[in-house]
C-alpha cells in the first residue's frame, strides 16, 4: 500500500475518530447561564465582563520594546561610540536587521548544542525551555520589518517549525520525535542557511542555555 | 434540476455577528443565547473530537463560552467570531488535556503493576480502533492540527488563525502527524498487505 493510499484510508477512518453525539445545547446553556448568574451576583453584572485592555497595542508595544532593546544592545556592542550617535533614515531597519542577526546567531548556537545533546541522549527539558524563548523572539521577528526580505522570512518560518518541535519535547518523548526534528533540520537545510545568514565572526551577545 | 427556494416570510432576519456582539455588550440576554446557538455546534464538535468524552466536552464547551462572554469586549473583529471562539476552545481543550494527562500519569504510577503472566495484546486489529489509539498518542499540537484539518475540515489558513501560527506551520504539523500515524500503523498495513 502506497503512502497516498494509506493517507486516503487514514482520512476515511479518521472521520469516525471521537465522533460527536448531538450537541447537548440546553444542558450546556443551563450551566453557562448558572455561571453567568454567579458572576452577576459577585460582580454586579452579567459574566463580570473584562474591560478591554487594548491588548493588541500593549502586545505590540512590548514586542517593539523587546526588539528595540535587543537592537540597541547589539548596536552598543557592535558599533563604535561616534557612529552609534548617528540616527539616519535607515536606523530603524538596521535595528531590526541586527536584532534578526542576533536571533539567528543565538538559534544557530542553540541548534548546534541541541544536535550534540541528541547524540548524548540527555534530558531535553532545558532545551525545550530555551526553544520556547527563541520561538517567542522568532514570532516577533516574523511580524516585524526584519521579515520583509523573502530569504530571511523563509528562514524564520523554517526555524519556527524546528523550534516548535523542540519546545514540545518532554521526558516522555520518543526516539521517533527526535528523528522527526533531525529530519526537519536536514530537509530544510536549516543549519547551513543559518550559518550563511549569520555574518562570520559574530557571536551571540546573550546566552541561550 | 434546480429547486425553488422556499422562504418563510415570518422567519427572523439573520443577524450578523457584529450586531450580536454589540447587543451582548449592551447586556441583551437574548443576544447571548443567539450567539451561543449560532456557534455552539461547531465548537462542540471540535471540543468533543479533542476530549473524546461527553462530560469533559460539556465542561470545556461551557468554559469556552463563559470565557468568550467575559472577554467579548476584547474581540477586535480581526478574525471571524467563529475562529476566535475555536481558538478559545482549543486553548481550553489543550489545558484540559494536560490536566487529564497529569492525572492519568499519577494513576498509572500508583497502579502500574501488570499481573504476572498477563501479556497485553491488540484485542481488535480494526484500522479505526488502531488509528484512534494512534491519534490519541500524538503530541497535543499535532493532534489539534490533525483533528481540525483531516477530521473537521478546517483549512490551513483557519487553523493558522485559530492556533496563532503560520499556515505553513499548520501544513508541516499535519505532514508530521500523518508521518507519525503511518509509522504507528506500519505493522497493521504490512499484515493487511500480506
Amino acid at each position: 500500500m502506497s503512502d497516498d493510499q494509506l493517507d486516503e484510508r487514514l482520512r476515511e477512518a479518521a472521520r469516525s475518530y471521537n465522533a460527536p453525539p448531538e450537541t447537548p445545547r440546553e444542558a450546556m446553556w443551563a450551566r453557562i447561564q448558572a455561571a453567568g448568574q454567579r458572576d452577576r451576583g459577585a460582580a454586579g453584572q452579567r459574566f463580570a465582563r473584562v474591560r478591554p485592555l487594548r491588548r493588541q497595542w500593549t502586545r505590540w508595544a512590548v514586542a517593539a520594546a523587546a526588539i528595540l532593546a535587543l537592537g540597541i544592545g547589539i548596536g552598543r556592542v557592535s558599533v563604535g561610540p561616534e557612529t552609534a550617535a548617528w540616527e539616519g533614515p535607515s536606523a530603524n531597519t538596521t535595528t531590526y536587521r541586527l536584532a534578526a542577526q542576533e536571533h539567528l546567531s543565538q538559534s544557530e548556537a542553540f541548534l548546534t548544542l541541541f544536535r550534540t545533546s541528541l547524540e548524548e541522549r540527555t534530558d531535553h527539558r532545558l532545551a525545550s525551555a530555551s526553544a520556547r524563548q527563541l520561538l517567542a523572539t522568532n514570532r516577533l521577528l516574523l511580524d516585524s520589518p526584519a521579515a520583509v526580505e523573502p530569504a530571511t522570512r523563509l528562514l524564520l518560518e523554517d526555524l519556527e517549525l524546528v523550534l516548535a518541535e523542540i519546545a514540545q519535547l518532554s521526558p516522555r518523548s520518543k526516539e521517533q520525535d527526535l528523528q522527526l526534528i533531525r529530519d526537519g533540520m536536514e530537509r530544510g537545510n536549516v543549519m547551513p542557511r543559518l550559518r550563511t545568514a549569520v555574518p562570520a565572526g559574530s557571536a551571540p551577545t546573550q546566552g541561550v542555555l | 434540476m434546480s429547486h425553488i427556494q422556499v422562504v418563510d416570510p415570518y422567519a427572523p432576519e439573520p443577524v450578523s455577528d457584529a450586531e450580536l456582539i454589540d447587543r451582548v455588550l449592551a447586556g441583551d440576554p437574548s443576544a447571548e443565547r443567539a450567539l451561543y446557538d449560532a456557534h455552539v455546534d461547531r465548537v462542540f464538535r471540535l471540543v468533543y473530537r479533542m476530549a473524546g468524552d461527553l462530560d469533559r466536552a460539556q465542561d470545556w464547551v461551557q468554559e469556552t463560552f463563559i470565557r468568550a462572554f467575559q472577554k467579548l469586549g476584547e474581540f477586535r473583529g480581526e478574525s471571524a467570531l467563529s475562529t476566535w471562539l475555536c481558538s478559545i476552545a482549543i486553548s481550553v481543550s489543550l489545558n484540559g488535556l494536560r490536566k487529564v494527562k497529569r492525572f492519568r500519569e499519577r494513576e498509572v504510577a500508583l497502579d502500574d503493576a501488570v499481573p504476572v503472566g498477563f501479556t497485553p495484546r491488540e484485542a481488535d486489529p480494526d484500522l479505526k480502533i488502531r488509528l484512534a489509539r494512534a491519534i490519541d498518542d500524538l503530541p497535543d499540537g499535532y493532534r489539534a492540527v490533525f483533528v481540525m484539518h483531516d477530521v473537521e475540515g478546517f483549512t490551513h489558513e483557519e487553523i493558522g488563525r485559530t492556533l496563532g501560527v503560520q499556515p505553513g506551520t499548520s501544513k508541516a504539523q499535519l505532514f508530521r502527524a500523518r508521518a507519525k500515524l503511518r509509522t504507528a500503523l506500519a505493522d497493521f498495513v504490512r499484515d493487511r498487505d500480506r
